[in-house]
């Protein structure tokens, strides 16, 4: 029995069982590894991850069972402990679906060359390049790993579906060292799609370009007491916008944090006393949207884990509240559908709301017209420490690489990590005005849940120019 | 156990012409978690897993890894093929020097395995539900969190002649409790490796964090500025306790610690003193042998306040001219390497009470939970984490709640200035400390609390 028909198998399994609903995603996740360290090889890996994950529905009660070894036995065991747990929960409000989901098809990720094709040669070339990019730097790091991931869902409701996402994961630390001291900067360089996209997006430059940044901005970047002393005006790129996007406006987005679900792990949101399609959390100019529909991104996905068609939802429309992100279990509870945001990071792990695409919309000035209306101000290119409180309210970006903005101009004066440290509705009410240069400058690993997921994202945004914000924090 | 060693002893067999030295681990685990909201059970869950790790060297220093499941030893044959196709192909390590060849006897463990974990499968929703009532009964409104438990066996063996086997239970649980508000919750936590001994830690990490919850009732926006702080055993791990496991080489080569270059210094207060102890009794990572089969051993890192050793395995050993501490491990996201990592982090107790750390004349803040630490430079300790869930302001004898604050400083300043310990040591491991962490509440000297400016 191959994977396919085992996780046919485990539906009729739970139904024959009594669950009302019975979903089995089978996953063939194939990753192939190597690590650098300052240019020189540390190890290489390679880690095929296959597995069944079965999610059960029991008297209202929610089971998950899974396993790695494609036997029937096992499987019939695992899925019998996991409805017997389910129906122990004894949930005086039980769980609902919603209205069946019956979708069939096969989908996936574009990918001209594909990623099981590349040898390791052409992966330990593109190291050797990328890895020269970063000479001269004090330390550095450079992982990479090509990912394939092969999904077939089914469920006892008529949806099955299959596909395939193919990521290039890359991530780098950089130290660059000055008379000064040293500054760090980790590099997540993540694409999605197939080995074109090394050339497509010109990777290699790209990592030169940003360690020459880094190199800079530890050499000349200077604390400037003045930006602390009144509320200047930022200009943030479009990195800093893509941050902002997902922690201050799509986490507290997630329908399961509203709801209080992850209340103990991830926390829950500050939406949860607001009213959607009513309560403003920031100007007209803030439109923030998600859409795993976009070719060429980590968020890519056209049905989610629980079979949904992907579709684009605005969160935040004209600094009106007006959608959550939600899976079928939350779409019930809010008295609205699924909009496709269940995913999965891999079979052993439950599919939960989660991110794909998040954005601010383009707005229509440019660049230049966002700079030369600010007489005094930051210009914030790029970001490093960051972090939001778990009801991400409280927010705090530290910039990596900023330059000073004297009347309308971009100083060459580079300002030693500025730091904007204010509430999601501070922040967003500030914004003032969004560049027409959509870019998705932050691909990111998302962190959710426990146990964790790990899942890969993009965010972005046009430039973003606020008004009146307060450098440093207070103290 | 049989069906183990039967399938490492298989691929080391087979393996052993085909690589200068080859590595098998073969691990069974039965993992469950329950996770509940809202004082009611969200999900239940089961993970059954059967996995072959091997570690190859070929051609002198190419080095390779795999980890997958494994059912036979036909599985095993293909793996190794794969493996050694693979590592073959790649560059020669500038990192490896080399792995234990020492045959050793290993130090004894006792009492890591729960022999009624089976038992405690059945009790476990009843668990949750006294936890939830238990929270509520000391103030809470809401109860959430998540129980985990997990029993799992392994048998290694190395070409170069150590093996070894051992069996393990352990469970973690984190409860918080909320009033209907979202700004006063308290958390309380319990771990340790027999879950059915543990019911009553259980309960009372209940009550911890509804009483948490009930105090932090009506709490204010604090006011930034410099503050002493005492750091409950859970904050202090991850902020604090995160220092002794940068005793690491490979994190000094990749510029991620603080602590290169710095032994023999005087880091600490001279009454703090770090282990990394895989001989803990009921430590979460206890072990008798390390990845590579190395004998686990006591490495004082902090004596006195002093640096005094980085945790090595062979390679990092070999490069820095010393012994392997046996810190080797098989470890990392998506690409795992064999580097050198801590095991139980313990810390010295001290001897003050709880309440003895609280009765100040300084202004001072007392930190029950945290999450979400950044740095911006890992070299330097630059860092925030911000506050979660319940904070007091201590002012004139009493605990004032306050919110809304992020600690901002630097962790190799914090650690400088310790100012005493308590006596409460515990065993910390959580969402925000992946290793394990015994550790005590403490009390640290001018702390930088931020806050949001709009």
């Amino acid at each position: 029995m191959d994977g396919k028909e085992l996780a046919e198998y485990c539906v009729d399994f739970g139904s024959k069982l009594g669950a009302r609903y019975v979903e089995a995603r089978y996953v063939n996740d194939i990753t192939r590894g190597l690590a650098y360290r300052n240019g020189q090889p540390v190890s290489g890996g390679y880690s095929p991850a296959t597995g069944i994950g079965v999610r059960v529905l029991v008297d209202g009660g929610l089971g998950f069972a899974s396993f790695d070894r494609l036997e029937k036995k096992l499987a019939e065991e695992t899925i019998s402990v996991a409805f017997k747990m389910a129906k122990n929960a004894k949930r005086k409000e039980p769980i609902d679906m919603g209205e069946p989901v019956s979708n069939e098809e096969k989908w996936q990720m574009k990918a001209k060359e594909s990623l099981k094709d590349v040898d390791m040669e052409t992966m330990m070339k593109l190291s050797d390049e990328v890895n020269k990019q970063m000479e001269g730097l004090a330390a550095f790091t450079f992982l990479i790993n090509p990912k394939v991931m092969d999904k077939f869902i089914v469920t006892n409701e008529g949806t099955k579906i299959e596909s395939q996402l193919s990521y290039i994961l890359m991530y780098s630390m950089l130290t660059a060292k000055a008379p000064g001291g040293s500054e760090q900067k980790y590099l997540d360089l993540t694409l999605a799609g197939g080995w074109e996209r090394i050339r497509d997006t010109k990777l290699v430059e790209r990592v030169g370009d940003e360690v020459e940044r880094l190199k800079t901005a530890a050499n000349e970047a200077v604390k400037i007491d003045d930006l602390l002393s009144k509320p200047i005006d930022m200009i943030v790129g479009p990195e800093v916008a893509g941050i902002i996007a997902h922690e201050n406006v799509g986490h507290p987005s997630e329908g399961d944090r509203i709801k209080g679900r992850e209340a103990a792990q991830a926390g829950e949101s500050f939406w949860r006393d607001l009213k959607i399609g009513e309560s403003r959390v920031g100007s007209d100019a803030v439109t923030v949207s998600e859409d795993p529909t976009i070719p060429n991104t980590s968020g890519f996905y056209l049905y989610d884990d629980e079979g949904v068609k992907a579709r684009k939802r605005v969160l935040i429309k004209n600094g009106i509240l007006n959608e959550p992100l939600l899976n079928r279990e939350f779409g019930t509870k809010f008295g609205m559908r699924s909009n496709a945001a269940a995913r999965s990071t891999g079979f052993n792990r439950e599919p939960i709301i989660r991110m794909a695409n998040t954005y601010f919309e383009a707005g229509d000035h440019s660049f230049e017209e966002l700079v030369e209306d600010v007489k005094y101000g930051v210009y914030m290119r790029g970001f490093k420490e960051w972090n939001i409180d778990d009801r991400r309210y409280q927010s705090k970006y530290t910039g990596s690489e900023a330059y000073l903005i004297k009347n309308g101009e971009i100083t060459d004066t580079m300002v030693k990590r500025p730091i904007m440290e204010t509430t999601s509705i501070g922040l967003l009410s500030a914004l003032d005005a969004v560049s027409k240069n959509l870019s998705f400058d932050f691909p990111g690993t998302c962190g959710k849940s426990d146990p964790s997921q790990g899942i890969p994202v993009y965010a972005g945004g046009g430039e973003l120019r606020f008004r009146d914000i307060r450098l440093g924090g207070v103290g | 156990m049989g069906d183990l060693k039967e399938l490492a002893d298989y691929a080391v067999d087979y393996a052993k012409d085909k690589t200068d030295a080859i590595i098998a681990r073969c691990m069974k685990t039965s993992g469950s978690q329950i996770r509940f909201s809202h004082n009611a059970i969200d999900i239940s869950k089961r993970w059954e897993l059967l996995q072959i790790q091997l570690f190859a060297v070929v051609n002198g220093a190419k080095t390779g890894f795999t980890e997958r499941a494994v059912s036979s030893k036909d599985d095993v044959k293909s793996i190794v093929d794969d493996l050694v196709v693979f590592t073959q192909i790649l560059p020669d390590s500038q990192f490896f020097a080399g792995l234990e060849d020492k045959t050793q006897s290993y130090p004894e463990l006792k009492g890591q395995y729960d022999e009624k974990f089976d038992d405690f499968v059945e009790d476990a929703p009843h668990i949750i539900n006294a936890v939830a009532e238990e929270a509520v009964s000391a103030g809470a409104k809401r109860v959430a969190g998540a129980l985990r438990f997990d029993k799992s066996e392994f048998f290694f063996r190395s070409s170069l002649g150590p093996e070894g086997s051992g069996k393990r239970t352990f469970f973690d649980l984190n409860v918080r409790a909320l009033q209907e508000e979202l700004d006063y919750s308290g958390q309380g936590l319990s771990c340790g490796v027999k879950p059915s001994k543990s019911k009553d830690d259980m309960i009372a990490a209940g009550e911890k964090a509804g009483r948490f919850s009930k105090q932090a009732i009506g709490a204010v926006q604090g006011k930034p500025g410099i503050y002493d702080l005492v750091l409950s055993p859970a904050v202090g791990a991850n902020v604090i306790g995160s220092i002794p496991g940068l005793a690491n080489p490979f994190a000094i080569l990749i510029g991620q610690s603080p602590l290169g270059d710095k032994i023999g210094e005087q880091l600490a207060p001279d009454f703090v003193s770090v282990t990394d102890d895989p001989l803990f009794d009921g430590g979460l990572a206890s072990r008798r042998f390390d990845w590579e089969g190395t004998p686990s051993q006591k490495t004082k890192i902090f004596d006195e306040g002093v640096l005094k050793s980085y945790m090595h395995n062979t390679s990092t050993a070999k490069m820095f001219e010393t012994e392997s501490t046996g810190n080797s491990n098989l470890t990392g996201w998506q690409m795992k390497l064999l580097v050198p990592t801590p095991s139980n982090i313990v810390f010295s107790n001290g001897d003050h009470k709880v309440e003895e750390l609280l009765e100040v004349s300084r202004p001072t803040i007392y930190v029950t939970c945290n999450w979400y630490t950044r740095f911006q430079n890992s070299q330097t300790g630059d860092f925030s984490t911000i506050p979660r869930d319940a904070m007091f302001l201590i002012e004139k004898g009493e605990m004032k709640p306050i919110k809304n604050m992020r600690i901002s400083d630097n962790t190799m300043r914090m650690l400088s200035n310790i100012d005493a310990l308590g006596n409460d040591r515990t065993q910390i491991f959580w969402w925000e400390v992946r290793t394990p962490t015994i550790i005590p509440t403490m009390r640290i000297r001018d702390c930088k609390m931020t806050a949001a400016t709009q």
